[in-house]
């Protein structure tokens, strides 16, 4: 049975920019090689500037590779049918402003060819997804933020391609647009969909990614799957509900009796600052 | 830096709707309202009725002439503003608000996205023209009934003989509006298509949409002498001789559009009328400039990178 080819396929991707002087190269990606394979989440992380957003430009060809090779689904990405396949958000977009949500849809659904009853069907499909029905024959100008990158989302989700490709998804929005968002990308991956994104915020990379990739200065440091990465390997985490006093104390005997391990730390675990904000403005709102 | 290939939707779909899009976000900054400039520009222009040294028979004529005069003339300067600012505008715009970003990763080739900007600017020219074509003509049609009127009492009161007042009539009736005027329209249109092709080119390696307008204007003022220069410079003695120097000329010439051949339009203004041949030269001229100047874009938007 032949293996399906990788979402992504980045081998040995190199990018030089020339600076304002001349014949002065900057080596913006170093050698980075990145495979994702359908379904998964990938996050590439990495201080800015490191090279997260080339990279993800030369893989949709808007900047050819000084050497080195990105394919999307087996196809060469500097092929302009390797695109049929992918949607793609970047940083900070602003779209056009004349145009209403619905008629953004439109516009980039008739890029990939959609038309018709099909169009319309798809248009009011990704409102609902993203939650902006209400705000369909609203110009863009009069959307916020978190809108903007929802409709975004949308755009890139139009031709219902197999890659996401995100750049920043969150930067700049909300605690509660960046959950949406977030629960967006959940949905996605439930939907067999493959996300590649990046972003700085590590927390939420930690969130939706099961694969994560870091990047400095060019070069791709650490990469593979989440919980390997993070695991403590000489460490065991156990959780107990309403424990009692009595068998706290049980389980320090116990520990002290055995000379196989040390306990290092005791107490309650913590909610995050988000989840908690989360939790009050929500509550708020139900009032 | 991309190969075309099998991409979702056919060219000519993604082009009628980068097309029409570009179209609709010129309309949307609210660019018609120069109909209203125009509007009075066409009224003020009945007002021109220059003194004349002609027979008592050529009465009325020359505020014809100024309608034409000041009709066409406000055509070319909105056309070839409209023309040359808004493709200046979109492309830069386009960059800076990353909405490129957004259209060149879904499957939509390099030349399309040109092509599609390139005719929505001149669909925008085309309909404007096509408004201030009709003011022009209905007010050319009113104003020319009333010369007649005027014209043909005063024959009657003078007691001019029939084959004078058909002479009369044919010369005032060639003052108005004619298919000759028609083509001098197209040929305004041929001229703001030149030179939206040309702003094209311009702004796919300009950084800002005020280099891409200043240099434009510069070439529409050179290509109106420097068909005289040419000549002057391949006649003076031993210059013209030289094959490199004839290279240059013939560079500089396919570089920069001859504009005198649109001179033809102020004879159309005269009453004289636009032979076929020179309009179809004119569209073939115009044709080659626009997809010279698109597929130099092309050229050098596929190798640029964002």
């Amino acid at each position: 049975m032949d293996q399906l080819p990788p979402a992504v396929e980045i081998r040995n991707l190199v990018k030089d920019f020339k600076t304002s002087f001349r014949r002065q190269l900057l080596r913006a990606v170093d050698g980075v090689s990145i495979k994702i394979m359908p379904g998964e989440v990938y996050g590439l992380i990495g201080p800015n500037g490191s090279g997260k957003s080339t990279t993800m430009k030369a893989l949709l060809g808007l900047v050819a590779p000084t050497s080195g090779q990105c394919a999307i689904f087996g196809m060469d990405s500097l092929r302009v049918d390797s695109r049929n396949d992918v949607g793609f958000l970047p940083e900070n977009p602003y779209f056009y402003k004349h145009l209403s949500g619905a008629e953004t849809l439109r516009f980039y659904g008739k890029l990939c060819g959609l038309k018709g009853k099909l169009l319309e069907e798809r248009v009011s499909e990704l409102l609902e997804l993203v939650d902006l029905e209400g705000a369909r024959d609203r110009r863009l100008g009069g959307y916020s933020k978190g809108m903007l990158q929802r409709i975004g989302l949308a755009q890139a989700l139009v031709q219902d391609p197999r890659l996401l490709i995100l750049d920043e998804p969150t930067a700049g929005v909300d605690p509660v647009g960046s959950r949406q968002i977030r629960d967006l990308i959940f949905k996605l991956r439930e939907r067999g969909k493959t996300v590649f994104l990046c972003s700085h915020l590590l927390e939420q990379v930690q969130e939706v990614c099961d694969h994560v990739g870091i990047i400095f200065q060019g070069k791709m440091v650490k990469e593979g799957p989440l919980e390997e990465l993070i695991a403590i390997e000489d460490q065991t985490e156990i959780i107990l509900q309403d424990a009692s006093p009595e068998l706290i104390s049980s389980i320090h005997s116990l520990i002290e009796k055995s000379h196989s391990g040390s306990l290092v730390r005791i107490g309650k675990p913590r909610t995050t600052l988000e989840r908690l904000f989360l939790r009050e403005t929500v509550k708020d709102q139900q009032r | 830096m991309s190969s075309s290939t099998h991409s979702l939707g056919s060219h000519v779909s993604r082009i009628s709707v980068i097309a029409m899009h570009a179209f609709t976000q010129l309309v949307r900054m609210k660019v018609f309202y120069f109909l209203v400039v125009f509007g009075i520009i066409m009224i003020a222009s009945n007002f021109f009725d220059l003194p004349q040294h002609d027979g008592p028979e050529s009465m009325g004529l020359n505020v014809l002439r100024s309608i034409k005069s000041w009709s066409l003339g406000t055509m070319t300067l909105f056309s070839v503003v409209l023309a040359i600012v808004a493709t200046a505008l979109l492309l830069p715009k386009d960059v800076e608000d990353r909405t490129l970003y957004t259209i060149l990763a879904k499957p939509v080739p390099r030349l399309d996205y040109l092509a599609g900007k390139l005719l929505g600017v001149l669909l925008l020219v085309f309909v404007s023209l096509m408004l201030m074509n009709l003011l022009m003509t209905v007010a050319l049609h009113l104003r020319t009934g009333m010369v007649l009127k005027e014209q043909l009492q005063m024959a009657e009161n003078l007691g001019w003989p029939q084959a004078t007042i058909d002479a009369m009539k044919a010369e005032t009736l060639q003052q108005g509006p004619s298919w000759s005027l028609q083509g001098a329209v197209f040929a305004v249109f041929l001229r703001a298509s030149i030179m939206a092709s040309l702003a094209l080119l311009i702004s796919t390696f300009s950084t800002s949409t005020l280099f891409t307008t200043i240099i434009s204007f510069l070439i529409y003022f050179i290509g109106h002498f420097q068909a005289d220069a040419r000549d002057v410079y391949l006649q003076s003695g031993e210059a013209g001789q030289g094959v490199f120097t004839r290279l240059v000329s013939l560079l500089v010439s396919l570089v920069l559009p001859d504009f005198q051949l649109f001179n033809v339009i102020d004879a159309v203004i005269q009453g004289q009328t636009l032979p076929l041949i020179t309009l179809g030269k004119l569209t073939l001229v115009g044709l080659f400039y626009a997809l010279f100047f698109t597929l130099a874009s092309w050229f050098v938007f596929s190798e640029k990178e964002f």
